[in-house]
C-alpha cells in the first residue's frame, strides 16, 4: 500500500468505502423518523397557537390620534379577517408569531443566523401554514434580523409567501410593543419576543391588504410611526420612520422611465410619500421594485435576480445629470426626472460582471455625489 | 408531506442511501453505525423535505447532515466507550500473501489507520480526499477555517503514510 499523492489517497479510499454493502435503503424507517420529527415540531407549535382575534374595537386609544391621515382603504380592498399572537410558552426557539388569515393558521420561524451551510452569514426566516400557501414551509434566506443601520425601531422585511404578504422585523430594545393598522380598520398589536438573541415581531396579511400605519410604543408612549406605502395590488414597504406628530405631505406619483428590455415591455413609477422614496416595477421580466432609506441617494435594482435587471436611482437635489457605468462598462447618462421634489431615474441594466457605478455632476460640472467604490 | 413530494423523497433516498452510507463508514469506521447515522440523516431530511429540496443542492444538504449526525453521536458515544491505542485486529497478517488478501490487508489497515486519526482529521480525509470536495468546501462542512483544514489534512496524510509504510514493511 503506497500514499505518494493524493490520487494514491483516493484511490485507497475509495477501495476500501468500496468494498462495503450497505443493506437495502430502510426508506419507510426513515420516513417514519421523520414523521415523528416533523410531529413534535407540530406539536410544539400548538402549545403556543391559542390566537386571539384582534380588530379595530381592540385598538388602543392612542393609536387613533395620528395626525397623519392614514391613506384610505383603496377601492379594491378584500374583505378579511387577520388575527397574530406572539408565540407561546413551550414553543420551540425560533418561533417569530402565529397568526390566522380568513382563519387559516400561518405562522413564522427564523432558525439561528447562518445555521444553514447552503446559507452562509444569512438567516433562514420559515413562513409556514396554509394561509401562506405554504404547508411544509417556504423558506427566504435573508440578512439576519438586526435592527442596526435601520432609519426606525422597527426594521421591516417583506416575504412573499403564497397569496400572502408576511412582514418580519427586528425591533429595538426600548420598544414594548408595535402596532399595525390595516386598510379594513384591522388593527394587530404585535408583542416583541426574543428570537437567538434578536427582538422581533411577525404578521402576515393577504397580498392585497394595505397597511395604513405602523407606530412603536415603548413603556411611556408612542416612539414613532411610519406610513407604508402600498404597492398597488403588492407588498407594503414600511421604510421611513416619523415622530409622533410629525405631519406629513400626501403622496405623489410619476412615471420615470419605461423601455423595451429582453423583448419585454417595463415601466417605473417613482411614489413619494410620507414613507420615503419608492420605485415600483410593473413589466419586464417580473414585477419589483424597491425604496430609498431616507436622504439616501443611489441606484437599487428593482428586480435582482432577473435578465435582464431594471434598476431605479435616486440622485441628490444638486444633480443636474447622472452617468452611469453599467456592469459590461458602458457609460449611459439616465434622464432625471422630478417627482414631488425629488430627482429620480430607472434604466436596464446590461449584463456583465462589474457592480453598477454612478456619479452625479452639478450643472457647473462639478460632482456632487457618487457610488462608493 | 404531499405524495408527489414523499415519492421524491424515496426515489433521493434509494439512490443516494450507499453513498451515504459510505460516507458515515468512513468517517465511523464501523457499517453498523454508519447505517444508523444515514439512517438517521436521512430521517432529518424527510422531517425537512420541501426545504432540502428548495436548496439546489440535496446531496450536500443530507451529506452535511449525516456529518453533523456524527459528530453528535460520536459526542454522546465517547463517554461510554474508551477508545484505546491497539486496535481489536491486528494490522498485519502472517499468511500467504494472495491478491484478495492482500487487498482485504490494505483495506483493513487503512481503516485501522483511519480510526486512529481524530474525528476531525478523519472527516477531512474522507471529505477532501474521498469525496474531492475543495478545502474551503470542507472547511464549510466541517464548521472550521481554511487553515484547519490544511494543518489536519497535512497531519492526517502523514499519519496514514506512516501506516503504508508500516504495512509495506510487514510485507517484505
Amino acid at each position: 500500500m503506497r500514499i505518494d499523492d493524493e490520487c494514491d489517497l483516493h484511490e485507497l479510499l475509495e477501495e476500501a468505502f468500496g468494498a462495503i454493502s450497505p443493506h437495502p435503503a430502510p426508506v419507510d424507517d426513515a420516513i417514519r423518523g421523520g414523521r415523528v420529527i416533523k410531529g413534535r415540531r407540530r406539536l410544539a407549535l400548538a402549545v403556543g397557537a391559542v390566537v386571539v382575534a384582534a380588530s379595530a374595537a381592540l385598538a388602543a386609544p392612542s393609536v387613533l390620534h395620528r395626525t397623519a391621515a392614514p391613506a384610505p382603504a383603496s377601492p379594491g380592498q378584500p374583505h378579511y379577517t387577520v388575527t397574530v399572537q406572539p408565540p407561546g410558552r413551550g414553543s420551540p426557539p425560533g418561533v417569530i408569531a402565529l397568526g390566522t388569515i380568513n382563519g387559516q393558521r400561518w405562522w413564522v420561524i427564523a432558525d439561528r443566523p447562518g445555521a444553514d451551510f447552503t446559507h452562509p452569514g444569512q438567516q433562514d426566516i420559515v413562513t409556514e401554514g396554509p394561509a401562506v400557501g405554504a404547508p411544509d414551509g417556504s423558506d427566504q434566506y435573508l440578512p439576519p434580523l438586526s435592527t442596526a443601520g435601520s432609519p426606525g425601531p422597527v426594521s421591516f422585511i417583506g416575504i412573499t409567501s403564497g397569496t400572502a404578504q408576511v412582514q418580519v422585523a427586528a425591533v429595538q430594545a426600548n420598544v414594548s410593543y408595535v402596532t399595525v393598522r390595516l386598510g379594513n380598520g384591522t388593527v394587530l398589536t404585535l408583542h416583541p419576543g426574543s428570537v437567538y438573541g434578536t427582538r422581533a415581531v411577525a404578521f402576515a396579511i393577504p397580498m392585497r391588504a394595505t397597511i395604513t400605519e405602523v407606530a412603536a410604543y415603548s413603556r411611556h408612549g408612542e416612539i414613532a410611526f411610519a406610513v407604508p406605502f402600498n404597492r398597488p395590488g403588492g407588498m407594503a414597504w414600511i421604510i421611513s420612520w416619523l415622530r409622533p406628530g410629525q405631519v406629513t405631505a400626501p403622496g405623489v406619483s410619476g412615471l420615470i422611465g419605461s423601455g423595451t428590455a429582453g423583448g419585454q415591455a417595463w415601466s417605473a413609477t417613482a411614489y413619494l410619500g410620507p414613507w420615503g422614496t419608492c420605485i415600483g416595477l410593473d413589466g419586464g421580466t417580473a414585477p419589483g421594485g424597491g425604496c430609498f432609506l431616507p436622504a439616501a441617494a443611489g441606484v437599487i435594482t428593482l428586480d435582482q435576480g432577473c435578465t435582464p435587471e431594471i434598476a431605479g436611482g435616486l440622485a441628490p437635489a444638486a444633480a443636474a445629470r447622472v452617468v452611469v457605468t453599467q456592469p459590461d462598462g458602458t457609460k449611459i447618462q439616465v434622464r432625471l426626472v422630478t417627482v414631488g421634489g425629488k430627482k429620480v431615474f430607472a434604466f436596464a441594466v446590461r449584463p456583465g460582471a462589474k457592480p453598477i457605478r454612478w456619479v452625479a455632476y452639478a450643472s457647473a460640472g462639478n460632482v456632487v455625489a457618487s457610488s462608493g467604490r | 408531506m404531499s405524495a408527489k413530494l414523499d415519492g421524491e423523497f424515496r426515489e433521493f433516498m434509494h439512490a443516494r442511501w450507499p453513498a451515504m452510507v459510505r460516507l458515515a463508514y468512513g468517517l465511523t469506521g464501523d457499517q453498523g453505525h454508519a447505517e444508523d447515522v444515514a439512517q438517521a440523516a436521512f430521517a432529518r431530511a424527510y422531517a425537512a423535505w420541501a426545504r432540502v429540496r428548495r436548496s439546489g443542492d440535496p446531496d450536500a444538504y443530507v451529506r452535511q447532515i449525516v456529518i453533523n449526525e456524527n459528530r453528535n453521536r460520536f459526542r454522546k458515544r465517547r463517554v461510554t466507550e474508551r477508545l484505546t491505542d491497539s486496535p481489536p485486529e491486528s494490522v498485519l497478517i502472517d499468511m500467504p500473501w494472495t491478491d484478495a488478501i492482500r487487498e482485504y490487508d490494505e483495506r483493513s489497515a487503512l481503516m485501522t489507520a483511519l480510526q486512529r486519526l481524530g474525528p476531525r482529521q478523519r472527516a477531512v480525509i474522507v471529505l477532501r480526499y474521498w469525496m474531492d470536495l475543495t478545502e474551503h468546501e470542507t472547511a464549510a462542512a466541517l464548521n472550521c477555517s481554511v487553515g484547519t483544514v490544511k494543518s489536519q489534512a497535512s497531519r492526517a496524510r502523514a499519519a496514514l503514510r506512516q501506516a503504508a509504510e508500516l504495512v509495506d514493511g510487514g510485507r517484505s
